[in-house]
């Protein structure tokens, strides 16, 4: 006799009739049938994880200042929602089956066989879609961020970023800057390409939503948009050797004249500095430290 | 380690000493085999090759060989193939030697053939390797529980971290298959042994040769590298790494062996009557898990055969500089890490969902939809693996295929967790020990498997990935899920395995402190993983310092707990109560033979007329073949049937 | 067939329940086949990714090295030792590898000869005849792989193609050697009589094997001859 799916009559949503004295049907209210009772339960778990998606990344996570890591948190906030009542009905049957089901005060013999429930179709069926419709729409929500983040406009900023044991170096092509800082400007799209000297190394900053490695004899690129002034610290992803844990560079994002001003304090010529961000800036800025004359897609008043 | 009341056909004694040299093998001859070749060919390659190129990578390769060749030509695993090679096949007697009659306890000791014997001897070996493993894992918090700890140089901690992982991983692989499906699967299916017994007990004394050369990583230098050794860093490495691939070498030689004696043994080996449909659910997940593992296993060997000519011999497959690259070793690894992980899920989980049977009293619920869920996972498994790379920057067109693949392995695990809770659906629960695993297990398993989902999108991944975050996730998955199955395993098997039951007073006690303070370590890692903590540092930013805390003091309390559930077993095992045959009620073959289970199992071969999860179903009209003399077999019938 | 008859195993090790007069030939035979072919999953799965290997590192090329395309004079390469290189490493001679191929596809054909020799109860003279020259030739296949490692025209360090050539020299001189040690066991128990009376088994056993490394060779042979 092989076991299959069969449908077994007054299961799958549990017991929801009462037989009463007469052949009528009575129907028990809700929260006293199995299914209200695991419902509550569900409720509780469901709740608690909604709670916990929106206030535990906020409290936890560095703060984001880039495009892609807000998409990345949201991500993590809106599967933590879609996850969260599958993950519910899972403990809420799991709770409900110790509270009405274990078998209280048995020690040594086995308890009684209970209902030979071998399956059940249309139950099967039902979670079958809802969990691959879950899937389809996790899946269709990653492409698309995944799709926004490859993004690489014209005239985005270049960074040169060489990883080596046990050091980052950043270089901006065209200003013959190079620094173990990396400085970006606000609301301007980056593209980062990395390599490394020697062993593999991961370019990584989680406020930054950036992680690519760097690889020996190869360039890597990735994308990001400063959307945030703040600071954030470069770290080494992929174990490198002895001196992994000490591989991590400052980083700050800054609105365009301070940046053109970083650019020229690190060797960079008044021209170059300028183009690189997109600003105006003259000799009289670098004596008194502000840019006021703005180019292009700049914010006024940088 | 028997308890005998009546005196056991492997104990009585096998007749006049013949058969030779070979039956003076054992463990200290293999040992002493081994450490001899060892010596000699360190010796001859030290004269020859040392001072050129890669010399010392050489010698170290060539020496810890010799150790595994030896220790094995000592304790007896090549005689079946040498004896073959020159017309002279055992005898009888040879093989009843071979399967321990007349030896008493010192055949756990020797190269024994009896499956149940090589099934407690890979129990004692895997709890040796969490030992090893999780001292290492409570040196590693000891490290973390400061910002600056001078507890351990950073070269020993990489080490430390390298060498805790790869044990964990070895012990987790064969947790459930090693234990388990060697002394429980044969006596399910109603035969007398495994397809290949002499295979079968070369498969344990393999891997134990393996356990010196992983430990020798500790004194050639250490390996910088964690368990993943990534190229080109681990081409770099001090020689440790050649006894860390050459370890992975035997040990992947070892699981692919078998793997194949598992699945040759299930599929040629049933009793009559036992059609595939009718077999215990566990059965097929060691079955499945191991026809993975033949596909994962040779890329392992793949993967370090080419790491130890890189290192020894001067190929460029992973040296960039010379036209290698490592993406070619994050490639091969992954092609194996990525099943390896389902390896190790699918055995427990299958056991687990026996133990779900036994003490919910109701069938299997969607024993084919298990069956298939088991079968789309190891399918699914293979064309995962670049999901471990979304970040390497190797292939970016082909992230969103294995986004897709990666996700879609949701589906069946989710089918799973439905059988599961519906098994549990009605049924009288009966919350012995076991029962308590399966719990913690759901519990685990979901917070593992829906944090894998993020680290599956590739956005959040590249916020996640070698962060601690991953480090949470997998051992929420591995020990949170997989090892707590296999926990709920050995408890249920344990009167079976040992004769004894185990006591749950103190059972219980090990499992709250177990379950409590595995929260407290992993959602204190979680916490240092959304801070922004990577992983395998050393020293960390002081942000991170409270996560850690968390962490580390949950560490310490887990390690209490596991030790008090050692002490627990180790107690029972020698001074617990006798078991009875079957003190779970349960319907599978293994609990209708006497514990302990005699040679060959059933004195009179079993007879199956259904599958065993026929609880709750009226008894099954008899078949026409006549049942065997119940005083034959005491504890039950002869066949599953109800 | 009487109890003590061949006890089959190929590589790994195969062997006997305890007390094995209780499995009939056919279900020893069953048990055995389905391992082989298990085995040679496995394998497959190897060659697979050689095969992989192959060519990722040829179609990457990284720093135009697979073999050595950039080095010039003006611009010279070094190998690993700090040596420089001015030239492309130059390809194998693919004689030593059609030969060995060639040896081993003659070896998988005498191992048939004899799997057909015994099952047509041909004498235990013809089937001796068809396994020794198979251990022949297979130890010739062993001799000349050996000898090609010294005639090489380059050395591992110089490049990918240079290193997976060799790996695949290495992976044809094991294959080879160990089926030199299953061909000097069955010409050992062939002479000793085991195949005379038609048990052919495990004489198929050892044809398939040998047919499954003779088409994995051959296949990395030709990969490894055209695709420099």
């Amino acid at each position: 006799m092989t076991s299959g799916p069969t449908v077994e009559a007054a299961q799958g949503d549990g017991a929801g009739v009462a037989r009463g004295a007469g052949d009528a049907e009575i129907p028990k209210p809700l929260f006293s049938r199995p299914a209200g009772k695991i419902l509550v339960i569900w409720l509780i778990f469901t709740a608690i994880g909604i709670v916990l998606a929106l206030v535990v990344p906020k409290h936890t996570f560095p703060p984001m200042l880039t495009k892609e890591g807000d998409t990345g948190v949201t991500t993590v906030i809106f599967f933590t929602i879609m996850a969260a009542p599958v993950a519910a009905l899972v403990y809420g049957i799991a709770a409900y089956s110790l509270l009405a089901w274990r078998q209280r005060g048995q020690r040594d013999e086995p308890p009684e066989d209970g209902p030979p429930l071998r399956g059940n179709a249309p139950v099967t069926i039902v979670w079958l879609c809802v969990t691959s419709l879950l899937c389809i729409v996790l899946l269709v929500w990653g492409l698309a961020a995944m799709a926004a983040d490859n993004q690489a406009p014209p005239g985005a900023l270049r960074v040169d970023v060489t990883g080596q044991q046990w050091l980052w170096t950043f270089s901006y092509p065209g200003t013959g800057v190079s620094s173990r800082s990396l400085v970006l400007p606000l609301n301007r799209p980056v593209q980062f390409d990395v390599t490394s000297n020697d062993v593999t190394h991961g370019f990584w900053s989680m406020s930054l939503g950036v992680q690519v490695d760097a690889n020996p004899d190869v360039v890597t690129t990735i994308y990001a948009t400063p959307n945030k002034l703040g600071k954030f610290t470069v770290q080494c992803s992929q174990l490198c050797g002895l001196y992994h844990s000490f591989m991590y560079a400052p980083g700050a994002v800054v609105r365009p004249g301070a940046f053109a001003l970083w650019l020229y304090a690190n060797g960079a010529s008044l021209r170059a500095a300028s183009l690189d961000a997109k600003v105006k800036m003259t000799r009289a800025d670098t004596a008194t430290g502000q840019v006021t004359a703005a180019v292009g897609a700049t914010p006024a008043g940088s | 380690m028997t308890t005998t009341a009546t005196p056991l056909l492997e104990d009585t004694p096998l007749g006049p000493e013949a058969g030779g040299l070979y039956r003076h093998q054992n463990i200290v001859t293999g040992m002493v085999a081994g450490i001899v070749l060892a010596f000699v060919g360190w010796l001859i390659s030290h004269a020859l090759l040392q001072g050129s190129n890669w010399g010392t990578d050489m010698v170290v390769t060539v020496t810890m060989t010799c150790w595994v060749i030896g220790f094995n030509a000592g304790i007896g695993t090549f005689n079946g193939p040498f004896r073959w090679l020159t017309d002279n096949d055992q005898t009888p007697e040879d093989e009843l030697y071979a399967a321990g009659v007349g030896q008493g306890a010192k055949r756990y000791w020797k190269f024994c053939t009896d499956h149940k014997v090589v099934g407690t001897q890979y129990l004692v070996l895997v709890m040796v390797l969490f030992a090893v493993g999780g001292t290492l894992g409570m040196m590693i918090r000891t490290q973390l529980i400061t910002p600056h700890s001078s507890f351990m140089t950073p070269q020993l901690y990489n080490t430390v971290v390298t060498v805790h992982g790869m044990t964990m991983i070895a012990a987790t692989i064969i947790m459930v298959t090693g234990p388990f499906t060697n002394f429980i699967m044969p006596i399910m299916i109603g035969a007398k042994d495994m397809a290949f017994p002499r295979l079968n007990a070369a498969s344990f004394w393999v891997v134990f040769s393996a356990v010196p050369c992983l430990l020798a990583v500790f004194f050639l230098g250490g390996v910088n590298a964690g368990w993943t050794t990534y190229a080109p860093l681990s081409v770099q490495d001090p020689p440790a790494m050649d006894t860390f691939a050459l370890t992975i070498l035997v040990f992947a030689a070892s699981v692919t062996l078998a793997g194949v004696n598992i699945i040759v043994t299930i599929v040629t080996m049933r009793a009559e009557g036992m059609t595939m449909f009718r077999l215990p659910i566990f059965t097929w997940g060691s079955m499945l898990g191991s026809a993975l593992g033949l596909y994962a296993m040779p890329a392992f060997i793949m993967a370090m055969v080419l790491m130890i000519t890189d290192r020894a011999t001067g190929t460029s497959f992973y040296v960039a500089a010379q036209g290698g690259t490592g993406w070619l070793w994050e490639n091969i690894f992954w092609i194996m890490g990525h099943p390896e992980v389902y390896v190790i899920l699918i055995p427990p989980v299958a056991a687990m969902l026996e133990v779900v049977v036994t003490f919910s009293r109701k069938p299997l619920f969607g024993y084919v939809i298990v069956i298939a869920a088991f079968v789309a996972i190891d399918a699914l498994s293979i064309l995962v693996w670049a999901h471990h790379m979304f970040t390497t920057g190797w292939a970016p067109d082909l992230s969103g295929p294995f986004m897709l693949t990666t996700e879609l392995i949701s589906i069946p695990t989710g089918l799973l967790f439905l059988c599961i809770i519906g098994t549990l659906w009605k049924g009288k629960i009966w919350t012995r020990l076991p029962m308590f695993f399966v719990y913690l297990f759901l519990w685990n398993f979901i917070i593992g498997g829906v944090t894998g989902i993020y680290l599956s999108d590739v956005p959040a991944d590249g916020l996640f990935h070698n962060d601690m975050f991953v480090t949470a996730h997998f051992h929420y998955t591995l020990m949170g899920g997989a090892m707590m199955a296999a926990t709920a395993a050995l408890c249920y098997w344990f009167p079976k395995m040992t004769g004894k039951m185990l006591n749950e007073r103190i059972g219980k006690v090990a499992f709250w402190i177990i379950a409590v303070a595995f929260q407290v370590t992993y959602l204190g890692m979680f916490w240092e993983g959304f801070e922004g903590m990577p992983r395998r540092v050393a020293y960390y930013d002081p942000t991170f310092l409270h996560a850690n805390q968390m962490a580390t003091v949950g560490a310490y309390a887990l390690i209490l707990g596991w030790l008090l559930l050692l002490y627990d077993i180790i107690h029972s095992w020698r001074n617990g109560t006798p078991a009875p045959a079957n003190p779970w009620g349960a319907k599978t073959l293994e609990w209708k033979v006497p514990t302990p289970v005699p040679l060959e199992n059933f004195v009179v071969e079993p007879v199956v007329t259904s599958d065993p999860y026929t609880y709750g179903e009226p008894e099954k009209v008899p078949s026409a073949k006549p049942a065997p003399e119940p005083e034959l077999i005491p504890g039950g019938g002869g066949g599953g049937g109800a | 067939m009487t109890l003590t008859a061949e006890h089959g195993h190929e590589e790994p090790a195969g062997g006997e329940p305890p007390h094995g007069h209780h499995q009939s030939p056919a279900q020893r035979h069953r048990k055995e086949h389905l391992a082989l072919w298990l085995f040679i999953g496995g394998d497959v799965v190897f060659v697979a990714l050689m095969i992989f290997t192959w060519f990722y590192t040829r179609a990457l090329n990284t720093n135009g090295m697979w073999r050595g395309a950039n080095c010039t004079t003006a611009n010279p390469c070094t190998d690993g030792l700090g040596n420089p290189l001015t030239h492309q490493v130059p390809t194998a001679n693919p004689w030593y590898g059609v030969v060995v191929a060639v040896l081993i596809v003659v070896a998988a054909l005498l191992a048939w000869s004899a799997e057909r020799s015994s099952r047509e109860r041909a004498g235990r003279g013809t089937i001796v005849t068809s396994t020794t020259c198979a251990l022949v030739a297979l130890l010739a296949a062993v001799v000349v792989q050996c000898y090609e490692f010294g005639a090489l025209p380059f050395t591992t360090i110089v490049g990918t193609y240079a290193s997976a050539y060799e790996f695949f020299m290495g992976s044809a001189l094991t294959h080879a050697l160990l089926l030199s040690f299953l061909a000097l066991g069955f010409l050992i128990r062939s002479r000793a009589g085991r195949y005379d009376d038609g048990q052919w088994y495990q004489l198929r056993l050892y044809r398939i094997f040998a047919v499954w490394i003779a088409v994995s060779i051959c296949v990395l042979t030709f990969i490894s001859t055209v695709f420099t």
